[in-house]
């Protein structure tokens, strides 16, 4: 009854993210995003036996929830600043280079970081308990990754 | 997938370019200017921002997969990553070349009625 798959972590973390750039439907993104990081973490209480790797694992989709939450505010600013130079019929290309090599380099700290916590979580699981939670949904995952391809 | 749904989030959406979003003006412009040759240059202009979107997002899927292998393979992802950076700082550089020979083709006021509505 326990496996995971590394892919279901990032799946479920990376579309909870997204949710936060881009959800439609009756549920606010952030309230989606949540429960998508709450099923995660249920799910690994579920399939990891042994507490204290389910203790670490935890703490990893805490780091991993963070990290998203950190990266969705680099795309919401960068995407709002991009859209308020362009605007500008004055804008210079000075600026829109500054603005851009700014955002990308932040863009790849950001990334770099959740992929840190990602290999991290894919670590601390075994591969059964890899593929246990490769094999749950959640109705906020589905909910998530319908509002991304909407996006 | 999996991949494919990291790589969309890191480029901010469906939207896979910072300035994508421009190559989608072609009804507002074909709406605020008049119908001539100014307006038919804007317009090509357009269409070589959706060409160059198109050709981005090809790069795109090549990447995915690329992505996919790596980690099924436990290979390095920071080189493919630093391949995608690099391709997507092109991608940028020639979308803000078309950015301005689009503004250049249009009137200060055109330009604020097609644009500066954005949310």
């Amino acid at each position: 009854m326990k496996k995971v798959s590394k892919r279901y972590a990032i799946l479920l973390c990376v579309t909870t993210a997204v949710a936060a750039c881009g959800g439609k439907d009756n549920v606010s993104p952030v309230d989606t995003e949540s429960q998508a990081f709450d099923d995660l973490r249920d799910e690994v209480r579920l399939v990891v036996e042994d507490p204290a790797r389910e203790a670490q694992a935890i703490l990893l989709v805490d780091a991993l929830e963070h990290d998203f939450l950190a990266l969705s505010s680099v795309l919401k600013k960068r995407s709002s600043r991009t859209r308020e130079l362009n605007a500008d019929y004055d804008t210079t290309r000075a600026v829109f280079d500054a603005h851009l090599k700014s955002a990308q380099a932040e863009l790849r700290k950001s990334r770099r970081n959740v992929t840190r916590t990602q290999l991290a979580l894919r670590d601390a699981l075994s591969s059964a308990e890899r593929e246990q939670i490769d094999k749950a949904h959640s109705k906020a995952m589905t909910a998530t990754i319908k509002s991304m391809q909407a996006i | 997938m999996l991949i494919a749904i990291i790589t969309i989030l890191f480029l901010g959406g469906g939207s896979t370019g910072t300035l994508d979003y421009i190559a989608d003006a072609r009804g507002d412009v074909k709406t605020v200017m008049e119908k001539d040759d100014r307006r038919d240059g804007a317009l090509d202009t357009l269409k070589s921002m959706k060409k160059q979107v198109s050709a981005n997002n090809k790069a795109l899927k090549r990447t995915t997969k690329d992505l996919e292998k790596a980690l099924a393979d436990d290979a390095d992802l920071e080189v493919i990553w630093d391949e995608f950076y690099e391709e997507r700082a092109a991608h940028n550089e020639a979308m803000l070349d078309l950015r301005f020979q689009l503004r250049d083709q249009m009137t200060r006021d055109e330009w604020e009625q097609v644009f500066a509505a954005d949310p």
